[in-house]
C-alpha cells in the first residue's frame, strides 16, 4: 500500500524535555490514522514537525513524497488544523478564510464560493460575517475545521479536532472526516479512545515522546482472540469454573468495566473470555459459553470481539489514563 | 538552512491584508491617534507664536507684514535649527542667545565689541540657512521635530509584525499556505504603507493649516517642500520599522517586543549621548540607528540626502535580513 505520510527517527527537545525520541511510522493512502498518548506524550509536537511549524532536532517527515523541508512544495496539497492556534479575533471569519483562498490563487468571487461551503460543512454558514471574537469555544474549532477543509487538501492533519463540541457537533465532525477517507488521508490525534476506535483505520500510541504501540486497530484489537461479555449479573467462581471446562477456553476471568452500569438500575458485569490459539471453531466455543451462561440464569447483554483500544492504551501506558485520556464517547 | 524566495503576489497580498488589519486590530488605530497628536501638537505649539505674532501686528497696525513675521520665525528658529542640526553646540546656542539679548538692550551700534558679537554668533551656515531662508522656515522646523520624534512614535504601529502571532500560534494557519518569506516582507510592508499613510495624513494637515490659516509663503514653496519634508519622514520611518521587525521575529511576546523597540529606538540616542560626555567617540553609537543620518535628509546638497536616503536603505536591509533570518529557522 502506497504510504502517503513517511516519518523516520523522529526527535525534537525542548531544553530537557524530549518531546519527541526517535519516533518512526508510515500513514497509507485514503486512511484515517489515530494518533493517541497521554497530555505531553508528543502529539501536537509530531504534527507541528510534519507541518514545519517546528524543525526536528533529528529524523525526516516525508509527507506525498516530499521532504517538508521544502513544505512550500506542499502548498495546497497538505493542511492542519493546529492545537489552540488563534485566529484574528477582530476581523469576519469570512475575510480570514477568503484570504487564505486568494493566498492559493483563487480570485475573490471563487473564494468566497469555496468558504461560503467549507462553513456550511461545519454549520457556521450563518456566522461568515460575525467577528471571531463573538464566537463560542466550540465554533472556533469548528472554524479551524472548516479552515483545514478548504480546497482539496490530501493529506490532513486533525489535531484534536473535537476538543470542546458538544456531542452533536462532535458527532457531525466524526462523520465529515470518515467522508474525506475517499479523497484524503487524515491524522487525527485524540484523548478520546473511543472515537479513535471508531473513526481510524490505523493508529499509533505514543508515551513520552516515544512510540509504543503502532498498526492497524483491527489487528491490534482483535489480537489474542479475546472476548469481553456483559452479563446480568456476576459468575460465582463455581460457574466460572463450569465455563473454563469447555474445550476451546484458556482463560476466564470476572471483572469490573470502567464504563459498566453499575449502580443505574440495568447493572452490567464483564466477564473476559481468551480462547485457545489452536482451536478451530472459535464460534462453536463461543455457542457453548453462551449456552451456559443462559443455563445459569444469566442474560448475556452485549458480546464485543478483542480488546478495546482503551485497554491496550492503558497497558502500553502503563495506566496513565488518569484525567487525559476520555474512556468513553461524551454523547 | 533552506531560505526561500518571495512570491511578489503573495507579499502583495499579505502586506494588503496586514494595513487593513492593524486598522481592525485597534494597534493600527492607536498608532494613528499618537502620530496625529504627535505631529500636530508640535505644529500647534510651532505655529501658535506666530498666530499670536499675527494677531498682535494685527490690532496694532490694522494688517499683517509677513516679511516681518518670517523674519521673526528666523530669528527664533535659527539657535533651535542650529543645534539640531549639529551646527553649535548648546553653549554657543547660549552666548548666541545672550550676544542678541546685549543688542537689544544696549544701544550696540556704539560698542564695536557688540557688532563683533552679534556677526559672529548671526552667522548662517548654509544648511542653517537654506532650511530657514531658502524653504519655509516654520515648515522647515516642524520637519526637524517630526523627524526627531516620529522614530519614537512608529514601534507603537510596528512593534507586533509577528510577536504576537508567534505568541497566539495564528501564524499557523498561515505557513501551510505561503512561505515564511511572504508572511514575514508582506506584513513588514503592510507596516510601511500604513506608516506613510499616516505621515502623509500628518504632512498635508500641518501643510493646509499653514498655508490657509498663516498665509505667509507661497503656495508653491509650501506645497515643494512638504512633498520633500514628507518623503523625508516616509523614508525615514522605513530602517525603524525593519528595527521593530526584527525584534518582533527575536521574541514571542508582544508586549516585550514594543518594550524592546521603544528601549532600543531610544537607548541608542540617549547612549550616545550620554556616553560621549563621559567619551567623545561614544557619539559614533548612535550610528548603530539612522540616528547620525537623518537630518540629512533635509540637507540643501543632493549627494547629501541621497546619501541619507542610502543609509536608511542599507540599514533596512540589514535589519530586515537579521529578522527574516530568525524567522525563517526559528519554531513557529
Amino acid at each position: 500500500m502506497k504510504h502517503v505520510v513517511s516519518i523516520k527517527g523522529l526527535s525534537k527537545r525542548f531544553g530537557q524535555i524530549q518531546a519527541l525520541n526517535d519516533v518512526s511510522f508510515e500513514v497509507s493512502s485514503h486512511s484515517i490514522f489515530g494518533l493517541l498518548g497521554p497530555n505531553g506524550a508528543g502529539k501536537t509536537t509530531l504534527f507541528s514537525i510534519v507541518a514545519d511549524f517546528l524543525k526536528a532536532d533529528t529524523g525526516t517527515v516525508e509527507v506525498l513524497g516530499i521532504n517538508t523541508r521544502y513544505i512550500s512544495r506542499l502548498r495546497g496539497r497538505m493542511s492542519i488544523l493546529p492545537q489552540d492556534a488563534q485566529f484574528q479575533r477582530n476581523v469576519p471569519i469570512l475575510d480570514q478564510l477568503v484570504f487564505f483562498r486568494l493566498l492559493a490563487g483563487r480570485t475573490k468571487q471563487q473564494a468566497q464560493e469555496e468558504v461560503i461551503h467549507s462553513l456550511d460543512m461545519v454549520g457556521l454558514q450563518s456566522y461568515a460575517k460575525r467577528r471571531v471574537g463573538s464566537l463560542s469555544h466550540g465554533m472556533v474549532k469548528r472554524l479551524g475545521i472548516a479552515q483545514a477543509f478548504l480546497g482539496h487538501p490530501e493529506v490532513i492533519l486533525l489535531d484534536e479536532p473535537t476538543a470542546g463540541l458538544d456531542p452533536a457537533g462532535a458527532r457531525q465532525i466524526r462523520d465529515l472526516i470518515k467522508q474525506l477517507r475517499q479523497r484524503a488521508t487524515v491524522m487525527v490525534s485524540s484523548h478520546n479512545l473511543a472515537e479513535i476506535q471508531e473513526l481510524c483505520d490505523y493508529v499509533a500510541i505514543l508515551n513520552h515522546g516515544a512510540l509504543v504501540l503502532a498498526g492497524s486497530v483491527d489487528e491490534i484489537t482483535r489480537a489474542d482472540r479475546e472476548y469481553n461479555l456483559c452479563l446480568s449479573r456476576p459468575l460465582q467462581n463455581s460457574e466460572l469454573e463450569r465455563l473454563s471446562s469447555i474445550e476451546g477456553v484458556r482463560n476466564i476471568k470476572m471483572l469490573s468495566h470502567p464504563g459498566a452500569n453499575h449502580g443505574k438500575g440495568s447493572a452490567e458485569y464483564l466477564v473476559t473470555l481468551n480462547l485457545s490459539a489452536d482451536h478451530v471453531n472459535q464460534d462453536a466455543v463461543i455457542g457453548a459459553i453462551l449456552r451456559g451462561v443462559l443455563d445459569m440464569g444469566v442474560t448475556p447483554r452485549k458480546l464485543v470481539e478483542g480488546r478495546s483500544l482503551e485497554s491496550h492504551f492503558l497497558e502500553v501506558t502503563g495506566g496513565q489514563s488518569g484525567d487525559s485520556v476520555i474512556l468513553d464517547h461524551a454523547e | 538552512m533552506n531560505l526561500k524566495r518571495p512570491t511578489i503576489g503573495h507579499i502583495r497580498l499579505i502586506s494588503l491584508y496586514w494595513s487593513r488589519y492593524a486598522v481592525r486590530s485597534g494597534s493600527g488605530l492607536v498608532y494613528l491617534l499618537i502620530a496625529l497628536i504627535f505631529g500636530l501638537s508640535v505644529a500647534h505649539i510651532l505655529i501658535m507664536p506666530v498666530e499670536q505674532l499675527m494677531a498682535r501686528q494685527e490690532r496694532e497696525m490694522g494688517h499683517t507684514d509677513p516679511q516681518a513675521i518670517r523674519n521673526t520665525i528666523i530669528d527664533i528658529g535659527q539657535p533651535v535649527t542650529q543645534w539640531i542640526l549639529g551646527q553649535k553646540s548648546m553653549k554657543e546656542i547660549i552666548q548666541q542667545s545672550a550676544a542678541r539679548q546685549r543688542s537689544v538692550t544696549s544701544d550696540s551700534n556704539d560698542t564695536a565689541v557688540g557688532v563683533e558679537e552679534q556677526k559672529k554668533y548671526a552667522d548662517f551656515d548654509p544648511w542653517t540657512s537654506f532650511l530657514l531662508e531658502k524653504r519655509p522656515a516654520l515648515l522647515s522646523a516642524i520637519f526637524l521635530v517630526l523627524l526627531f520624534g516620529m522614530p519614537f512614535v512608529i514601534s507603537f504601529l510596528a512593534y507586533n509584525q509577528v510577536s504576537g502571532d508567534i505568541q497566539s500560534y495564528g501564524l499557523r494557519y498561515l505557513l501551510l499556505r505561503t512561505e515564511r518569506s511572504n508572511i514575514y516582507f508582506g506584513r513588514f510592508l503592510g507596516t510601511v504603507i500604513f506608516s506613510t499613510a499616516v505621515v502623509a495624513i500628518i504632512v498635508v494637515t500641518i501643510t493646509f493649516y499653514l498655508g490657509m490659516k498663516t498665509r505667509i509663503y507661497p503656495a508653491l514653496a509650501l506645497a515643494g517642500w512638504a512633498a520633500h519634508g514628507f518623503l523625508a519622514l516616509a523614508i525615514l520611518m522605513v530602517p525603524y520599522i525593519a528595527v521593530c521587525s526584527l525584534i518582533s521575529a527575536l521574541v514571542d511576546s508582544p508586549f516585550l517586543s514594543l518594550v524592546l523597540a521603544k528601549v532600543t529606538i531610544a537607548g541608542v540616542l540617549l547612549g550616545a549621548i550620554a556616553g560621549s560626555f563621559a567619551w567623545k567617540p561614544a557619539k559614533y553609537f548612535m550610528y548603530v540607528l539612522p540616528w547620525g543620518w537623518q537630518s540629512n535628509l533635509l540637507h540643501p546638497e543632493p549627494a547629501h540626502w541621497l546619501g541619507a536616503v542610502l543609509a536608511c536603505l542599507v540599514y533596512t536591509a540589514l535589519f530586515l535580513m537579521l529578522g527574516y533570518y530568525r524567522f525563517q529557522t526559528r519554531d513557529l
